[in-house]
């Protein structure tokens, strides 16, 4: 169902997405369609050569997280402008551990428009977004710009 | 360290097609599914992307930082280029701005350039900054995407 204008005000919440635990398998899965190798997003035993003790998701994952939850409400061909600073790094659940784990590799996405303003004949909104896990701790905030109808 | 003489400094430009597989692999990944028939119809049914009000299929809001990685060596070639060291690497920030759709089967030229680098801080708090700006043009001349990526070494 296409979000039109008028019905968006200033102050409006973005349906919350809520993703799957990430675990290495969508890290190996984002890694191959993306094609980015960097080993320390799927291999141990590179993340431990570099000091780290576990491999972290690509930021960009989280960001086409945060673009699907953008893209469930708003549609694709509206959108104008994509923001996000990152802001922490996300460790996969354990597959062993998964109870233990899943809360940090769970990315909850949430969002507030926070402009509204026509310009050049163009309906504009301006939405602040945010992904954090669910035990709190945030990832990446920014913002997007869709033209609506 | 980054080599600071690199400020200004333009990749070499590269030519690429849209390639609808790719667009469903990486809608997939980005929505953690198994398989295509799991994520939104718009980015491999055709007739459904058309009815949604597109012109083919499109892609998603991310995907075109793929390039990235599709050219130059990749993220290892391009962080030789800039002398950046990848195990201090980190993204730090990511902007899109969208001027036109993009669909699978267009040709998309991207010119990629060095547009700032910065130290900011000092002794071991100090971090490089180095903004690689990518523009994306598609075969019919249009700008279609420009991209601003900001990466830290700490």
């Amino acid at each position: 169902m296409t979000v039109n204008y008028d019905d968006i005000e200033v102050g409006n919440k973005m349906p919350v997405y809520t993703s799957e635990p990430i675990t290495i398998t969508h890290l190996v899965r984002y890694a191959g369609a993306s094609g980015d190798f960097n080993p320390l997003h799927y291999d141990q035993t590179f993340a431990k050569v570099i000091g780290m003790k576990n491999v972290i998701a690509h930021g960009m994952l989280i960001m086409g997280i945060a673009g699907e939850a953008i893209t469930s409400w708003i549609e694709n061909k509206y959108l104008r402008k994509f923001n996000v600073r990152f802001l922490s790094m996300t460790e996969p659940a354990d597959w062993d551990d998964m109870e233990n784990t899943k809360d940090r590799a769970t990315i909850i996405v949430s969002g507030e428009v926070v402009k509204k303003f026509e310009e050049n004949g163009e309906k504009i909104i301006q939405c602040d977004i945010i992904a954090q896990d669910a035990l709190g701790s945030k990832k990446l905030s920014g913002f997007f710009i869709a033209a609506l109808p | 360290m980054a080599d600071q003489s690199k400020l200004g400094f333009e990749f070499p430009v590269y030519t690429f097609t849209v390639e609808k597989e790719k667009i469903i692999e990486f809608a997939i990944a980005v929505s953690q599914k198994e398989n295509k028939e799991q994520i939104n119809p718009i980015y491999y049914d055709e007739e459904a992307a058309k009815k949604a009000g597109y012109q083919g299929i499109p892609v998603p809001p991310t995907f075109l930082t793929s390039s990235f990685f599709w050219t130059g060596g990749g993220l290892i070639g391009t962080a030789n280029i800039l002398g950046i060291d990848l195990s201090r690497l980190l993204h730090r920030e990511e902007e899109y701005e969208y001027f036109s759709s993009i669909y699978a089967g267009d040709v998309i030229t991207r010119k990629m350039k060095v547009v700032d680098m910065l130290k900011k801080g000092t002794g071991k708090k100090s971090v490089e900054v180095t903004v690689l700006e990518a523009e994306l043009i598609n075969q019919r001349g249009e700008l279609v995407l420009k991209s601003l990526s900001r990466l830290i070494e700490i």
